[in-house]
């Protein structure tokens, strides 16, 4: 088998801007596991859900193709906000009837849940848009960068630089301010915080809109990027997302991305070296022994302050 | 009509009923159908002897998910010939047939599980005396041991894997009757489908192509016979991956793929593994000038959907004649217009002739029985020795395997997003 560099560095790009989708759907998955150690099952097709409700915001906005100037901005502005708005709620629905109550049931018991949950949403979609895949328009320009051999799509840009840019935002939050101390106050211990004066059902609501609405906004960059989605979409990649928070630190905010990245550019690797269908096979395998020898992760578990 | 169902046996009784609704506004059509549940419909039964007793035709197709773009018009063709037959007077009126419609559609896409359990439904009512079906061979794996053992005569319009009637594999299935055949199909096998297409890549003047496919029982199949018969008739294949379920981005494979600069990429498998979302993406990595190849699996109006633009240079083969274009189907095809209010699906002629064998098999049976209900076996035998059936497809009769003695081969060219016959070829048996 012939390789060269150029093929290599394409493949390495290819991964990253996968791993980058990975990585955006992962940090929802990880904050809601580090505040109540529930897997939200239901996550991956909060993020499919965060592709059609942009879809919704471009067909009612009559955008069918790329869009130019300052419209550009209204236009991706408009369906991000409003995808990450309706994910958002619809987490905080969730959390509201689904998980609440099971707050301190056996671990089992949400976790069915969860898994229940995310088949209502699969058949909602699928009811709502039908079983084919569904063409996203292609609304942002996408130049082609050529240097030397290599070829960078504007949007694999996009995507990389969105995942890195949320997920400092989504530190410095946790970190710097008096909810994200709550959120982490929370994560330590339920009981404690909750004598301390914190209301945990609001702190926990709380984590769930935000970590809905980055699967909405995840959903939104994933519709651009690969130009279709259909309902059963967020099933193999929410299970790819769970799997990198778990290789990076469950809980671990940056773990979830480093994850994520990890995961996109072993398939890239795989698919290049192997062959395609091992692709799933190696990101498992590793998996599993990085959990035999480091179970809590490559960066460990917890959020940044849960020492 | 979409109707992505939150369960199968509702989408056949939506189907079912949707049928009968148009039924009733034919005058001539005599057709009862029934829903899945077994609840007659409300279908204007004109029936003369109205006392006879029902004979049911079960079929199994995917009706909901993505393939419904090709199960549902199979299933209008089998549907059509019950109803004709019916309107003529069928065993001399003694009787009354039926269809019983079944989706094997779960979440959007075809389903052995589902499949099989929907033959248990139809072994399970005495009445059913045949089945057409099923659209996807690796649903007919999973049903053709269970109507091996209950004797019950099942046709399929468009099973191409060459392991449900040849070979050891074909043998595993008749588990309960080895020496009998209770599985026969109207359209031709892969091992000739991917040949002709070998050929037909060769004639196009392909010499080094990248083989692809689903890791599915029909499509790793056709990719299986294409590989090496490109490669007898002077080809290369530059290499030969497997897509998995589900699977969204592409871009990887397709720039490993691009890296090794093919004439062209063949694909064995479905819509709903993945061929048309691999087609799109070829734009992504700069494949917009290579051309795409597969079987039938990807002879949908699914694939030009989404596929778009990049539909264009796709070729394709059917494993049914292009009915539109043979004199003998001229009849059918203006029948199934009237009816239906639609043009024929790929494989709505070749229902339509797995019908009528059946339909020809049970009067023979019910003759032969004196005017008495027959016997599954009896239907089957009656089957078995179809020879020299004039149909809209042509002089049809089954060999010892259950293989049609007539394949006919479509070549197809998607050109201006639309799809043009380009080639027909007559297979030698």
């Amino acid at each position: 088998m012939h390789l060269d560099a150029a093929t290599l560095l394409q493949q390495l790009i290819n991964g990253l801007s996968q791993g980058g989708i990975y990585a955006l759907i992962a940090l929802g998955y990880t904050m809601v596991y580090g505040i109540i150690e529930l897997i939200n099952f239901a996550h991956g097709d909060v993020y499919t859900l965060g592709t059609f409700f942009s879809l919704a915001v471009l067909s009612l906005l009559g955008v069918t193709g790329v869009v130019s100037g300052p419209m550009l901005v209204v236009v991706v502005a408009a369906a991000i906000v409003v995808a990450m708005l309706l994910c958002g709620l619809t987490g905080v629905l969730i959390e509201r009837l689904a998980y609440r109550r099971l707050r301190n049931a056996p671990k089992l018991a949400p976790l069915i849940t969860a898994i229940g949950m995310s088949f209502i949403l699969e058949n909602l979609m699928l009811y709502w848009r039908g079983p084919s895949p569904v063409p996203f328009p292609q609304v942002v320009p996408n130049p082609e960068l050529a240097l030397g051999a290599v070829t960078v799509q504007a949007k694999q840009i996009m995507v990389v630089l969105l995942a890195v840019v949320l997920m400092l935002l989504l530190q410095s939050f946790v970190a710097n301010t008096r909810l994200g101390k709550a959120m982490r106050a929370t994560a330590q211990d339920k009981d404690a915080a909750q004598l301390m004066g914190i209301d945990i059902n609001t702190t926990i609501a709380l984590t769930f809109l935000i970590g809905s609405a980055l699967a909405g906004a995840a959903g939104f960059v994933s519709g651009v990027y690969y130009g279709s989605t259909w309902f059963f979409n967020g099933f193999a990649a929410g299970l790819k997302a769970f799997t990198a928070a778990v290789l990076g630190g469950i809980g671990n905010i940056a773990g979830a991305m480093l994850g994520g990245f990890l995961i996109g550019l072993i398939e890239a690797l795989t698919t290049q070296f192997i062959g395609d269908q091992w692709s799933n096979v190696l990101v498992f395998s590793i998996l599993v022994i990085v959990l035999i020898f480091r179970p809590s992760g490559i960066l460990g578990e917890s959020l940044p302050a849960k020492v | 009509m979409r109707s992505p169902s939150l369960s199968r046996t509702a989408g056949a009784a939506v189907l079912a009923a949707m049928l009968a609704a148009c039924s009733s506004t034919s005058s001539t059509s005599t057709t009862s159908a029934t829903s899945a549940t077994g609840a007659p419909s409300d279908a204007a039964s004109a029936v003369p002897a109205a006392s006879g007793a029902t004979i049911k035709i079960g079929m199994d197709f995917p009706l909901s998910g993505q393939d419904a773009a090709v199960g549902r018009p199979s299933a209008n063709g089998a549907l059509l010939a019950i109803e004709q037959a019916n309107a003529a007077g069928f065993a001399g009126g003694k009787y009354t047939l039926s269809a019983v419609i079944l989706d094997d559609t779960v979440q959007g896409k075809h389903d052995p599980a589902a499949g099989a359990q929907n033959v248990k439904t139809l072994i399970a009512d005495p009445s059913v005396l045949a089945m057409v079906g099923p659209y996807n061979s690796n649903v007919a794996k999973a049903e053709i041991p269970l109507t091996n053992d209950a004797e019950l005569v099942q046709i399929s319009p468009a099973n191409t894997n060459d392991g449900l009637t040849t070979g050891d594999d074909a043998k595993k299935l008749r588990t309960a009757h080895p020496d009998v055949n209770s599985y026969f199909r109207v359209c031709t096998r892969d091992s000739r489908q991917g040949l002709a297409l070998a050929q037909f890549a060769r004639k196009l003047g392909w010499h080094k192509v990248y083989v692809i496919d689903d890791n599915e029982t029909y499509g790793k199949g056709l990719a299986d016979v294409f590989d090496p018969s490109f490669q007898k008739l002077g080809g290369t294949v530059l290499g030969h991956d497997h897509i998995t379920a589900n699977q969204q981005d592409f871009k990887a494979l397709l720039t490993k793929i691009k890296a090794q600069h093919p004439d062209a990429v063949f694909y064995g498998g479905d819509v709903s593994t993945g061929g048309a979302l691999l087609r799109e993406q070829m734009a992504d990595v700069g494949m917009s000038a290579t051309p795409f190849m597969g079987g039938d699996g990807i002879g949908t109006s699914e694939f030009l959907k989404v596929a778009g633009p990049m539909a264009n240079q796709t070729y394709y083969s059917i494993a049914a004649p292009d009915a539109a274009k043979l004199p003998s189907a001229s009849a059918f095809v203006a029948a199934y217009r009237k009816r239906f209010g639609s043009d024929i699906g790929a494989y709505s002629a070749n229902s339509y002739t797995a019908a009528k064998i059946e339909i020809a098999a049970i009067e023979k049976a019910i003759a032969a029985n004196g005017g008495k209900m027959p016997t599954r076996a009896d239907v089957r035998n009656e089957v078995a020795a179809t020879k020299g059936f004039a149909s809209p497809i042509g002089t049809i009769g089954f060999d010892a395997d259950g293989d049609t003695t007539a394949p006919i081969l479509t070549l197809k060219k998607v050109q201006d997003g639309k799809p043009i016959t380009y080639d027909q070829l007559v297979l030698k048996t």
